[in-house]
């Protein structure tokens, strides 16, 4: 017993990045366990990571071998410039971040920072999308190296090395700070502003980025993309290139911008890693501002659902609206809907008649008329982005819902009143949507035909994502980051959202159709079609997916607890 | 007319998971109006089994009846007579106290006018009324047990199904618990909770089971089971514990 409790000063072995590495392929791995359709989730997630990663090695490699390498800095510098912004946002609008390793988890083991952030840095490495996009990325090498033979090539691979950790730190370091902004409650309103500004800026630089494509050939944007291939965005996947074209002394300090990025997001992330470990618990601001009034049952009830009957109904109704709004992971939901609401349909149908007008050239004048299929497209999918929230409803309560089930809440009564409170929330900005849309597109008479395509596929969003929130549900972690999910269930969670959509869609597709059929009659029939094939649909699915949530109550609630 | 039947009866409840059995064919009948503990050490089936009987885990075979009314053939008739305060699962914690509490009577369907009523009487009790509209999951885990305890409460019901009740409860909110469980069961009601704290078992039960291994060990009255030993002897005798020689460990009185 030669072993003293009063240790050494110095640990026996040091921690290394291998461990944290190694901790996670067994978390993985324990998931799988006697979970076939983990696996079967897991393998299809990596097959589709291969398929975009071959893909993007195409695409990465084509300029290397065609025109002579004219456009491979372009390519190489708008390509992986794309991918960082998109590592930079998807986490936050569409995806979350792999949370295998909570860094909450690590809070009491005597570690020092440096190993943490280090450790956790490796283990996030560790993951389809790192790795997909790795691989899409050697086809800038293979670009690098037809150009410019192997000295290009390689340091093409180190820029490519270091440009995946820039995506991977990108993401961590946004997600970890945002999640750690959202977690008091103050900041969280304005947190919520300040995203859908973000957002709004976006659009219009899409915009100018559309019309700078339709006003200038690709050759005079090569300037553009020298400049961006000086930014962090381009500078890692244009090192390689530069040597190609002779310009060597370029590589090391593009490689030297990429490390200092790196660097500071890395710093960055490890800030704000220290608040997420102590300040998990700490919500703060959660006393309201006024005492309270009336007796319990008026205070559940928030203004907004005040119409409500006080009976079962009319309380999961008020307690689901208070929950989308005090729910740091619902209201992420809700900015999301706003955001994406509002942008895609701008973007797709100003691009949209962008693009007609730019091939109309050629056959002298074209029209820049908005096409009402197209405009009830766009809508389809903002009702069906905005339905496909409740693809995993149960999820957000996890175990709470035990409460239901041991009060024994009908299924279909659970299922009205969830979409009920949803809807009262999402209803209002569908009309803003569907108004600012006619607006912009500076067609008011269509405000009917936008409002009928969006209610339409929003009902039956709401129907389809019933049957799977009562049938693929799944838990979510108990963390305060709403971006948090489960090991394995990020691609459960794809593969549900797109079925779900994927079926909502067709499900909705009537609209369009008629819409493209009807001409100006169906600009009056839309609206109250539209609203009522909505309103049917969504009572019809809640009233048959109720009956199956009936039969499946335990089995849902096992569903949606989170292992410990 | 359900008096005659037993407050709750379980009969063969079984449960495996992942292939390993949690819980091995239970039968207990607690008779109506009895205070009734379920022993067991960690991992014994506890929670396993008090959620099969009140409908929250589907058992692989067996039968739970909550006064004649089977919890699984006819469950809304079955759990308009349950009380239920599950443990380690969450409450519908972004709700204040009274606002949950709210909830839940609206949830059984009760008058609006009486939640209001037995809400603001649970909150006084229970010394909750303090912490006004500070929502749950800002609330220690005491205030959490207590909450969780109105809940189950609220609504009046036959039959209290507890687990774990005094975890993690200071002393004063613990005996202020005791008191209200007992004038419950004084008044009619029947209890049955989890633990593995003797001294409360000892001083409240009428009845005791001990779960062991996902089966019940020991079951009786309470005098029926201790005989004349301490209730503490038989449970770690039943469930084969070992004592410290002092040995082992060594290292730790450096």
């Amino acid at each position: 017993m030669a072993v003293e409790l009063t240790a050494p000063a110095v640990p026996a072995r040091r921690v290394s990045a291998r461990h944290f590495v190694r901790l996670k392929l067994r978390v993985m791995g324990n998931n799988f366990r006697g979970q076939g359709w983990r696996i079967a989730l897991f393998v299809a997630g990596a097959l589709v990571g291969l398929w975009l990663a071959g893909t993007g090695f195409v695409v990465f490699a084509t300029p290397g071998f065609a025109d002579g390498g004219r456009y491979a800095p372009m390519v190489a510098a708008f390509g992986g410039g794309l991918l960082v912004l998109g590592w930079l946002l998807l986490p936050l609008v569409f995806f979350g971040v792999d949370e295998t390793l909570d860094p909450a988890r690590f809070a009491l083991l005597p570690l020092p920072r440096r190993t943490l952030v280090t450790g956790l840095f490796a283990a996030a490495l560790v993951s389809v999308p790192a790795v997909a996009t790795l691989l899409a990325l050697f086809g800038l090498v293979a670009t690098a190296g037809a150009l410019g033979g192997w000295s290009a090539a390689l340091v093409q691979v180190v820029g490519i090395l270091a440009g995946v950790l820039l995506c991977v730190a990108a993401a961590r370091a946004v997600t970890s700070a945002f999640a750690s902004m959202l977690r008091s409650r103050r900041v969280r309103d304005l947190a919520a502003v300040l995203l859908a500004v973000a957002a709004a800026l976006l659009g219009p630089l899409q915009l100018v980025g559309i019309s700078a494509l339709q006003e200038t050939d690709w050759d005079s944007l090569t300037g553009v993309s020298e400049v961006v291939g000086w930014t962090p965005f381009g500078a890692p996947w244009t090192a390689g290139i530069d040597v190609a074209e002779g310009r060597a002394w370029a590589a090391p300090i593009k490689l030297l911008i990429t490390a200092l990025a790196l660097l500071a997001l890395v710093g960055w992330w490890s800030r704000s890693l220290e608040s997420a470990m102590v300040g998990a618990a700490s919500t703060g601001g959660a006393r309201a501002k006024s005492d309270p009034t009336g007796g319990a049952v008026s205070q559940l009830f928030p203004r907004a659902a005040g119409w409500a009957r006080r009976d079962q109904f009319g309380a999961l109704v008020a307690r689901e609206a208070r929950y989308w709004w005090r729910d740091a992971r619902r209201r992420a939901n809700l900015i999301t809907i706003a955001v994406v609401g509002i942008f895609v349909p701008v973007l797709v149908n100003l691009g949209g008649a962008g693009f007609t007008m730019n091939s109309g050239q050629g056959f002298g004048q074209g029209s820049a008329e908005p096409s009402a299929g197209l405009v009830s497209l766009s809508m389809l999918f903002v009702g069906v982005v905005a339905a496909v929230t409740l693809a995993n409803q149960f999820g957000f309560d996890g175990s709470a819902y035990a409460a239901h089930v041991v009060a024994g809440v009908r299924g279909q009564q659970e299922l009205r009143a969830r979409m009920t409170a949803f809807s009262i929330y999402v209803v209002p900005m569908l009309a803003v949507v569907s108004i600012v849309i006619a607006v912009v597109l500076d067609r008011p008479g269509w405000i009917g035909l936008t409002a009928g395509g969006l209610f339409a596929s929003y009902g039956a969003g709401l129907a389809v994502n019933s049957f799977v929130s009562v049938l693929g549900a799944y838990a979510l972690p108990e963390t305060s980051n709403p971006f948090a999910l489960n090991s394995g269930a990020g691609v459960a969670k794809s593969f549900l959202t797109m079925l779900a959509m994927l079926v909502t869609a067709v499900a909705a597709v009537p609209m369009v159709v008629a819409a493209a059929l009807l001409g100006d009659v169906w600009h009056w029939l839309a609206l109250p079609v539209g609203a009522a094939y909505g309103l049917g649909a969504a009572l019809l699915g809640a009233y048959l997916a109720g009956d199956v949530l009936d039969r499946r109550q335990a089995e849902l609630l096992a569903a949606v607890t989170p292992r410990r | 007319m359900t008096d005659e039947h037993p407050a709750l009866s379980l009969r063969g409840l079984a449960k495996r998971f992942d292939g390993k059995v949690a819980v091995a064919g239970v039968d207990l009948d607690v008779p109506a109006g009895s205070f009734y503990g379920l022993l067991g050490p960690n991992g014994a089936g506890k929670t396993t089994t008090l959620s099969m009987a009140v409908g929250l885990l589907r058992p692989d075979a067996g039968q739970a009846r909550v006064l004649g009314q089977d919890v699984w053939v006819d469950p809304v008739r079955a759990k308009q007579l349950l009380g239920v305060m599950p443990d380690g699962v969450r409450l519908f914690d972004r709700l204040s106290g009274a606002e949950l509490l709210a909830y839940h009577g609206l949830l059984r369907g009760m008058d609006p006018a009486v939640v209001d009523q037995r809400t603001a009487e649970l909150l006084d009790v229970l010394a909750l009324t303090d912490a006004g509209r500070t929502l749950v999951v800002d609330y220690s885990a005491g205030m959490k047990k207590k909450i969780g305890l109105a809940c189950a409460l609220l609504h009046g019901p036959r039959l209290l199904v507890l687990d774990e009740p005094f975890e993690a409860v200071d002393p004063v909110s613990a005996a202020l618990i005791r008191d209200i469980l007992a004038r419950y069961v004084a008044s009619g009601g029947t209890v049955i909770f989890s633990s593995h704290v003797m001294e409360v078992v000892e001083r409240l039960c009428s009845h005791v089971a001990i779960l062991a291994e996902g089966a019940i060990k020991r079951v009786g009255t309470i005098d029926e089971v201790r005989g004349k030993r301490s209730l503490e002897d038989v449970f770690v005798e039943v469930v084969g514990g070992r004592t410290a020689t002092g040995e082992e460990l060594a290292w730790l009185s450096n």
